[in-house]
């Protein structure tokens, strides 16, 4: 029988109620809808971690993103995941990944593949904000708002004042959505993806990309917002929607006014993603491989449009849109099939998806292999554990990765969230509260609460694990090895 | 004033290490001393310990330990 291929794609940022298999109304994903009918379809799929530097050692390496200690970021060198396991089972591996720092070889992201191309020396950077060039207006302004900063009423009228100076100069520059995106498209990634397919011969594959477009800044190709029905969005009203998204000196009320906007574009970032995978099923289907090759489409987190008064995705809390994601998983011979009721985290996606081709997974995997339920037809499921350091905006400075974890038990209908900075930890009901607005009593539901807390003392105490601390040295070694302060710290050692 | 222990390692070994760290380290004692050092630090694990302490005060809270 002739071996199965892969194709993972991970889409950054992308929401489960943001798909059309998963009930959006929008038609953001008729491509992918249409798969989903032949696929099987993870309605409660939960990321382990966020954002994308504490959600991909599960994805890829079925590793909690704290097991290795919480100042170790990334894949360990030498730590083994799902392409490395492919790699050694004589598979041609291949990952193109558009633009994100955290998903490249510093991080160990490049181990196991043949080709690895991340696009970090090759994307647009954008046009800086005003006021961080060089230059005697940039100083000007830096003296004024530094002494508008000694007062709160002052500062407030400077901020208002020099946001829509910023827009002011910015909308004499007609510059279009091309050159304003950080990130390749997602046309340029699958671009190069058929292009190394084409290089193949005869060899089982294992392709991973990852695509950027629904992250921020949103700036989507305007065929996506024309196919949207929002047509009149040009690119300089974008830079505004951006920029006024982007400001901290404003709370939701104000926000809010262009969220209906911010959401289009974010929308049609995803269309975008609907399409360019579209031409490469067909492209698979061209050279006849779609038969042995197994497709999978997931997210490593959502986005927040301002639910609980937050944006982007930064890790202060892990409320669902932040945690919940698409899963959708085509395999040659299974027919379609839902599986909407327990939670079925990432961690358990590489074991799964190597018992599916075949391939057996590394010992070291912390997930466990769900492809037997799954071709039954009866996924089990469990709760749920994710986890990040909360506040961790900057992981690449050590300090501010040791600090308390923030953590989560997602079940069916109840989920756990442990904040240990607080020391406190609240229980919500999903069912009657999806928003997760009102967190029950601690005199409610005490059965159900210790049941999550015992699961969340387990996992704690799993971390604990001496048998990663290779993994955690080399991790470790290397990232002293890419210090820049290295000769600092090593004077410090002596 | 710290006590001083000598340890033996093979010489290949250590031509290596000297190889890999390229003037990182001052010395391969520095080198040694930087790994057996992260071995058992213990600002991360303080951070462990804490959590599984809270999540037990919090189960003897509910009554359940």
């Amino acid at each position: 029988m002739k071996k199965r291929s892969l194709v993972l794609v991970t889409v950054d940022c992308l929401r489960a109620d943001h798909v059309g298999f998963l009930g959006y109304s929008r038609p953001v994903t008729p491509n992918l809808d249409k798969l989903a009918e032949n696929s099987t379809v993870f309605s409660n799929a939960i990321v382990a971690g966020a954002p994308t530097y504490f959600s991909f050692p599960a994805i890829l390496a079925s590793r909690y993103p704290l097991a290795l200690g919480r100042d170790v970021l990334g894949i360990a060198p030498h730590e083994p995941t799902m392409a490395t396991a492919l790699h050694d089972a004589g598979y041609a591996t291949a990952a193109f990944l558009a633009c994100n720092p955290y998903l490249s070889r510093r991080y160990g992201y490049d181990q196991g593949f043949d080709v690895f191309q991340d696009f970090l020396n090759s994307a647009g950077s954008g046009p800086l904000p005003l006021g961080t060039t060089p230059g005697r207006l940039s100083n000007l302004n830096r003296m004024i708002q530094a002494g508008a900063g000694k007062s709160g009423l002052l500062a407030g009228a400077y901020e208002e004042l020099y946001f829509w100076f910023c827009q002011w100069r910015t909308a004499q520059q007609d510059l279009p959505m091309e050159t304003l995106r950080r990130y390749p498209a997602a046309n340029v990634i699958v671009d190069q993806a058929q292009s190394w397919l084409s290089s193949l011969v005869e060899q089982p594959f294992f392709l991973w990309l990852h695509l950027m477009d629904p992250h921020h800044p949103y700036y989507p190709p305007e065929e996506s917002l024309a196919a949207l029905g929002v047509p009149n969005m040009t690119a300089r009203r974008a830079r505004f929607l951006n920029s006024f998204w982007n400001r901290g000196d404003i709370g939701p009320r104000r926000l809010k006014r262009h969220q209906a906007e911010i959401l289009s574009l974010y929308d049609a970032g995803v269309y975008w993603v609907d399409q360019q995978l579209s031409r490469l099923v067909q492209a698979l289907q061209n050279s006849q491989r779609w038969d042995e090759t197994v497709f999978v489409v997931t997210a490593d987190h959502g986005e927040a449009f301002l639910e609980h008064g937050d944006r982007y995705h930064s890790p202060t809390s892990l409320p669902e849109h932040l945690i919940h994601v698409p899963l959708l998983l085509r395999v040659p011979g299974l027919s379609g099939r839902r599986f909407s009721q327990r939670p079925f985290s990432l961690i358990h996606l590489a074991p799964t998806l190597l018992d599916a081709m075949g391939v057996s997974s590394p010992d070291r995997f912390q997930g466990r292999s769900a492809w037997e339920q799954i071709s039954a037809g009866e996924l089990q499921g469990e709760p749920a554990i994710i986890e990040c350091i909360d506040g961790c905006n900057n992981p690449a400075q050590a300090e501010d990765r040791v600090r308390p974890r923030l953590m989560a038990v997602r079940d069916q209908e109840l989920k756990l969230v442990v904040n240990f900075r607080e020391n406190q930890d609240y229980l919500y009901d999903l069912k009657s509260d999806p928003g997760e607005r009102m967190p029950l009593s601690s005199g409610q539901r005490t059965r159900d609460r210790v049941n999550l807390l015992q699961i969340a003392r387990r996992h704690l105490l799993r971390t604990d694990d001496s048998q990663r601390t290779d993994l955690r040295l080399r991790a470790r070694l290397r990232e002293l090895q890419q210090s820049e302060r290295m000769a600092g710290s090593s004077a410090n050692l002596a | 004033m710290s006590q001083y222990r000598t340890v033996n390692l093979p010489e290949d070994l250590c031509v290596a290490a000297e190889k890999f760290m390229k003037g990182r380290f001052e010395s391969l004692e520095a080198l040694i001393s930087f790994l057996l050092q992260e071995v058992v630090k213990d600002d991360v694990s303080k951070f462990d310990q804490a959590e599984e302490q809270m999540i037990e005060q919090r189960l003897k809270d509910l009554g359940y330990i």
